[in-house]
């Protein structure tokens, strides 16, 4: 049996609108990140891999199952999409229960397995409480439990650390890294190479629905580091902040916005800045979020791809 | 034990069912399910009242026979009348204008009298005193009541409050999720798409029939309530009653079955209901002017023939109410039934081979 994902020159188009273009690849075990700004054809490929969408040309294999045959597929995958919305009326902890009565659980197993996957992100307080009335950090990790109740082989999530503060972050992180370490696909999405650069063993590039680069990080990760990167953080007390920052090494630029509730900071190691602040967040300043700015994304994009039209 | 694909599609039944029971946007369905038991109940309740208005009179005046209230004619003198029947239970004086040229007029004095022998009513207009008219009520027989609950039926009960509420249950099955962007949900366990459309098929036959079954019961029971114990056992053993009200029931089950595949697919091809409620109405309503072979792919073609109590046809209707009232082309029961599962069967089989292709959409509308 195979162990790899692979896409076959696979395109699909939106009627005349280009989702993705001629996508070959062959995913091996473990992290592997999907990294394009946005409208780059993330989420089309990840919904292409589960049968979400069906693809105009190509084909699409997951360890030899077709994405058009869920009964056998969802088995193994789990999908953490980037829809952030959720069937009416249930609480946290009925939204993973009646999903996986689907998998023809009987009920006991179904709550045995809704309950490990709540602990997993750290919610069994809020489970009794229905999902409309949480946070967004707590809808997202909610959604996460939720797609990987069934203990799949192959994780797929599409933004999964967009809106996570830095505590959680890390903790997400920690519980990919145990998925792959068992042997499992794990695939995310990410606008923000930095986020995920450390934590991936493979990284697949997108551009305009296009695959542009593949593989291995380690050789673009020291061109970037060179290339400082723009931050936005959003806090209560900036000027507290600023000054603990100044006197880290790979910080360049301090700057309090102008509506004096941020920071703009360049930095020049973004893995050590992230770091930085998962440990300042543990001091008790008050973090809101921890943000690059886009237009810098999309010039480091440039940069590390080399075409005028990312830089757009 | 039980099979993966049963356990599957009650998983799905139970997710569905509090939207499909318990929807606030589907409260109107329930007003609409609950507006003929109304009628009837009001109906009813009037009939009791005046029942209860004649057996009163009736206490009030010397007793009356049915020939006396007959023996009352015009031309005979309120002495005469007093004489047969006695003094009135009842009575009002009146004025009554009468022109008598282009200024005049001339006010001329009467009186109406009201008389029953506890079940019929009679009343004498009396001017001048002398009869100029008379009348007798007797409420509404059991009889002429069957006839108005099949108009009911057929006209309102079938062709608007199961026809819109099966629309509102069943079309947003598949597009009320696909409007909330939770519909991936489903997509993404291992239910194959035919047992998801089925489970949710299910979910909602399970809310319509019961919402409109028991709608139907409550029409019959306000309907009987009027009247007694002897009349209505009469009727339930004697003029087939019991048969009426087990043909009314599967009309209603097989509606809910016919009209729900046909929203359910409805809602996997349109986003907005409107289109299709306006292009299935017309199809139905325009049935009886179809070609016969294509009568066959409407509901309410084999409804009509399985309603029990045919709807009488009076000369002074129009033709095309005439026309809708009649059945032409009346087949039998079990070509009916048969015809209207085959028809759902086929439109859900239809169903089946969309919901395959079905992608998920949400941002383009
Ligand atoms: N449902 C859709 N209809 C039309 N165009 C779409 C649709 N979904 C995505 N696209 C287009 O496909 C391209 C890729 O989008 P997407 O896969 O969502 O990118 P990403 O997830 O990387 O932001 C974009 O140009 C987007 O506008
Ligand atoms: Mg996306």
């Amino acid at each position: 049996m195979s162990n790899t994902i692979v896409f076959d020159n696979v395109s699909k188009f939106y009627g005349d609108v280009l989702g993705v273009n001629r996508v070959n690849l062959s995913i091996p075990p473990g992290i592997t990140s999907l990294v394009g700004p946005n409208g780059s054809g993330k989420t089309t490929l990840m919904n292409l891999m589960t049968g979400l969408i069906r693809p105009s040309r190509g084909q699409i294999r997951i360890l030899d199952m077709t994405p058009d045959q869920p009964e056998q597929l969802f088995r193994t995958v789990g999908y953490c999409s980037q829809f952030d919305s959720f069937p009416k009326g249930l609480t946290g902890y009925q939204f993973i229960y009646s999903y996986l009565l689907l998998f023809g659980y009987d009920p006991p197993l179904a709550n045995e397995l809704a309950w490990q996957a709540i602990d997993r992100v750290g919610l069994r307080e809020a489970a009794h409480r229905k999902c409309g009335s949480y946070s967004k950090g707590m809808r997202q990790r909610i959604r996460l439990a939720q797609s990987l109740a069934h203990n799949p082989r192959v994780l797929i999530l599409d933004e999964p650390l967009n809106g996570l503060d830095p505590l959680v972050r890390a903790e997400t992180i920690a519980l990919f890294r145990s998925f792959a370490k068992q042997g499992c696909h794990v695939l995310l999405s990410s606008h923000v190479l930095h986020e995920v650069d450390i934590i991936s063993d493979q990284v697949i590039l997108l551009s305009g629905g296009y695959v542009v680069a593949e593989g291995n990080i380690q050789g673009v990760r020291s061109e970037i580091e060179d290339h400082p990167m723009q931050i936005l953080i959003r806090c209560d007390r900036p000027s507290v902040l600023a000054s603990r920052l100044f006197g880290e090494d790979n910080v360049v630029e301090v700057r309090i916005h102008d509506d004096r509730r941020g920071l703009l900071v360049k930095t020049s190691n973004p893995n050590r800045f992230y770091l930085l602040m998962n440990r300042i967040a543990l001091d008790g300043i008050s973090i809101e979020s921890v943000a690059p700015i886009d237009d810098d994304v999309n010039s480091v994009y440039g940069y590390l791809i080399g075409t005028e039209e990312a830089v757009r | 034990m039980r099979p993966l694909w049963w356990t599957q599609i009650l998983a799905v039944i139970r997710l569905e069912m509090k939207k499909t029971f318990f929807a606030r946007r589907g409260l109107w369905i329930y007003l609409l399910a609950l507006a003929p038991v109304a009628l009837f109940l009001a109906h009813s309740l009037v009939e009791i009242h005046l029942r209860g208005v004649r057996h009163e009179m009736a206490t009030q005046s010397r007793p009356i026979t049915e020939q006396d209230l007959a023996a009352i004619h015009e031309g005979m003198t309120r002495e005469e009348v007093i004489a047969r029947l006695g003094d009135p239970p009842a009575s009002r004086i009146t004025m009554r204008r009468m022109p008598t040229g282009p200024h005049g007029f001339e006010l001329i004095p009467g009186e109406v009298l009201r008389y029953s022998d506890g079940s019929t009513e009679l009343t004498v207009v009396l001017e001048k005193g002398a009869v100029v008219g008379t009348g007798t009520t007797s409420g509404s027989s059991l009889g002429q009541d069957t006839h108005i609950f099949a108009g009911v039926f057929q006209f309102f009960f079938i062709r608007l409050a199961i026809f819109f509420g099966c629309l509102g249950i069943f079309m947003n099955l598949f597009r009320g999720e696909m409007l909330d962007k939770s519909l991936h949900f489903y997509l993404l366990t291992p239910v194959r798409r035919e047992i998801l459309l089925a489970g949710k098929y299910l979910a909602g036959l399970l809310a319509a029939t019961v919402i409109f079954t028991v709608s139907t019961a409550l029409q019959l029971t306000a309907m009987l309530l009027q009247f007694d114990t002897a009349t209505i056992s009469h009727y339930l053993y004697q003029e087939h009653g019991i048969s009426q009200i087990v043909a009314y029931l599967g009309v209603t089950v097989l509606a809910c079955i016919g009209y729900g595949s046909i929203f359910l697919a409805a809602g996997l091809l349109f986003r907005n209901p409107i289109f299709p409620a306006v292009l299935v109405l017309i199809w139905e309503a325009a049935n009886p002017l179809l070609p016969s072979l294509l009568k066959k792919f409407s509901v309410i073609y084999y409804l009509k023939s399985l309603c029990p109590v045919e709807i009488p046809v009076d000369p002074g209707m129009p033709p095309l109410l005439a026309l809708l009232v009649s059945n032409a082309e009346p087949v039998s029961a079990y070509i009916a039934v048969f015809g209207l599962i085959a028809l759902s069967v086929a439109v859900l089989a239809a169903s089946m081979t969309r919901v395959r292709q079905l992608e998920i959409n949400y941002t383009a509308d």
